[in-house]
């Protein structure tokens, strides 16, 4: 029984709620019952008990747990995940700043990701046990291997050496009079203004980070469409067309392709939490000022409320990507959509 | 002719540890991964007679030896302190391989089972791990360490409690999947039948059909336990100074970047030794148990 793909849809969106408020409840949770108080790390070691404890009344800690929970999750849902301790403003402002920087790298990576990794993976099959198959195995099997810290330092130390001119960290030259634009992303914003040399030095600036980050998935998703293209051409589907003469050409990428670029969308669904967690790695390297690191600092500096938003937005992330993964299989694959046909 | 001899064990009276043998010997990333595994444990367990410096991984400063680019008495050179680096990378193994036995030597057992029970019995407890192992799924592996250590305090055990939380997940839905898949077949039905309880044919009937698939999972999994330790030690949650950890030697390094690259390359490759012998290893299991991804 196959089920209808929309419904299939709204059941995955239902779970992913759960998803959320389990993971909301369980952040929340770890956040509270660590030791260290808040309170005193935000007024630090000079202020008095009283103060101290005027300051958990006024936060609201000393209430029990669950009914701080409720009042959490009431005020995440009108859009206000608490003051940042650190920054002294509100953590939806922080994240609003920094969220769009991360996107933009995030987005760029996956898009470098799939350009590279589904032809070389298409190659790879086609030219199977033959020389380039090799090295194209060896490559992807790098780029599942090679730690991303040591990955993205040694292009950092290459472009320095031999691309002295290459940006190596930062999102965009200070010399840019760039005053920033409604949507925070460079690449956007700066075509919105028609300012096309930011938009260049936008790119500039993504090229290393970006690669970086795409790097191990560059190696799995070659892998993987590698093994499914080989697997799907033993199909019975295939042989008929093969035997029917159609050129090679048109059953690799009119048939093959789309059924094999399954297998890893699906992976890349699931490997968006890894992807999320390099990003805090590339944008520490490259001193990006995204989300992940402002994640990082949260976490270092023991910042709560921004610790939980991170965790809950990287979560969205996660589930966001995977619904649009949905969507997208739901497309591709003729055998979801049979039902709608009949 | 002689291969299909060697092939059917029964007809030459050859033990099944020979067929193994002959299959794995007939692999060339299994036994390139084995190669590099066998000496990566060689080197940690005999660290202190096979480094130059054994003293280094402690708190030693020799400031005229300080910087030292590589060369034949200091092979990965020396780092700010005056150390070398390639004493410190081999004992570093040792924190690497620690993190590895006691990440999946509790969450692998841990998954097995769990995976085991949710596909055997079905029902309300299927509906509960599954339901558990997708949350945790929706989490970033390292987001969630990071928080994890760092709100409890950063070091190690605790970056291994956040690591060990995580990992069992992945091991319980794989298991999960084969587990149900075999659960419905005809002998274990016949089994059932035959008056076994559930501990037998979990343990007994189910769990040997998994051993491919959970040896495969683990292998593959250790190259990510490792970079995923170093990728926490990296970002300062790592083992306290002047003990040495690959990861936080890298972080370390990168402070004198690029005028001492090999103090942020060479520990750094070492990771990737580590990683990618376990990766060729799972390959060739994989290949060898003819396991599916």
């Amino acid at each position: 029984m196959q089920q209808h793909p929309l419904v299939a849809i709204l059941t995955r969106l239902g779970m992913f709620v759960l998803v959320m408020i389990a993971l909301s409840i369980m952040i929340f949770v770890l956040a509270r019952v660590v030791p260290g108080d808040p309170a005193r790390m935000a007024l630090g070691p000079a202020a008095t008990q009283e103060q101290v404890e005027a300051l958990r009344q006024q936060m609201g800690l000393d209430r029990p747990l669950p009914v701080q929970y409720l009042d959490y999750a009431n005020k995440a849902l009108h859009g206000d995940l608490g003051m940042s301790l650190v920054s002294q403003r509100p953590v939806t402002t922080d994240l609003a700043q920094t969220v769009p920087a991360t996107v933009e790298l995030v987005l760029v990576s996956v898009i470098f990701m799939f350009a590279v990794a589904i032809p070389l993976g298409v190659i790879t099959a086609h030219y199977r046990n033959r020389s380039f198959d090799y090295i194209g195995r060896f490559l992807s099997l790098t780029g599942v291997t090679i730690p991303s810290f040591l990955f993205a330092i040694t292009m950092q130390l290459v472009a320095a050496r031999y691309l002295s001119d290459w940006p190596i960290i930062g999102r965009l030259d200070h010399g840019l009079a760039w005053q920033g634009g409604p949507t925070g992303f460079l690449l956007i914003d700066g075509t919105l203004a028609g300012r096309f040399d930011v938009v260049l030095n936008a790119l500039k600036h993504l090229a290393l980070p970006a690669f970086a980050l795409s790097m191990a998935g560059i190696g799995q998703i070659t892998r993987i469409t590698r093994s499914s293209m080989l697997e799907n051409q033993r199909k019975d589907h295939v042989l008929t067309l093969k035997s029917f003469g159609v050129p090679e050409r048109i059953i690799i990428f009119r048939y093959l392709l789309k059924l094999s670029s399954i297998a890893p969308l699906t992976i890349m669904g699931l490997e968006f939490a890894s992807l999320i967690g390099n990003a805090f790695v590339i944008e520490m390297i490259f001193a990006w000022g995204g989300f992940a690191s402002y994640g990082l600092t949260s976490i270092l500096q023991k910042d709560l409320n921004a610790v939980t938003a991170v965790v809950l937005v990287a979560g969205l992330f996660f589930i966001i990507a995977n619904l649009i993964v949905d969507v997208v299989i739901s497309i591709i694959d003729p055998r979801l959509r049979r039902k709608e046909a009949r | 002719m002689a291969d299909m001899k060697m092939l059917d064990a029964s007809d030459r009276g050859l033990s099944s540890g020979y067929m193994m043998w002959y299959r794995f010997s007939r692999n060339p990333a299994a036994v390139v991964g084995s190669l590099i595994l066998i000496s990566i444990v060689i080197l940690a367990v005999f660290a202190p007679w096979l480094t130059p410096y054994p003293k280094h991984v402690g708190a030693v400063v020799d400031f005229r030896a300080r910087h030292l680019p590589p060369d034949a008495s200091h092979w990965f050179g020396t780092d700010k302190a005056g150390r070398d680096i390639f004493s410190r990378t081999v004992f570093g193994l040792r924190v690497s391989l620690l993190l590895v036995i006691g990440v999946l030597g509790i969450s692998v057992p841990v998954g097995t089972v769990l995976g085991l029970i949710a596909g055997y019995f079905g029902g309300w407890v299927e509906k509960l791990i599954t339901g558990l192992t997708n949350v945790m799924l929706a989490m970033p592996p390292l987001v969630m360490a990071l928080a994890v250590s760092n709100l409890l305090e950063p070091t190690l055990t605790n970056a291994m409690i956040a690591i060990t939380l995580l990992w069992w997940t992945w091991h319980a839905r794989l298991i999960y999947s084969v587990s149900k898949s075999i659960a419905s077949e005809d002998y274990i039905e016949a089994a059932r039948l035959a008056g076994a309880g559930p501990i037998h044919i979990l343990f007994r009937e189910i769990l040997p059909n998994c051993l491919a698939v959970i040896s495969v999972k683990t292998t593959l999994d250790a190259a990510f336990v490792i970079l995923f330790g170093a990728t926490l030690s990296f970002l300062g949650f790592g083992v306290k100074p002047p003990t040495p950890d690959l990861g936080s030697m890298v972080a370390d390094g990168r402070q004198f970047m690029p005028d001492f690259w090999w103090e942020v390359l060479c520990p750094g490759a070492v990771v990737f030794y580590v990683t990618l012998g376990f990766n060729l290893l799972g390959d060739g299991l994989r290949d060898m148990f003819d396991v599916e991804n």
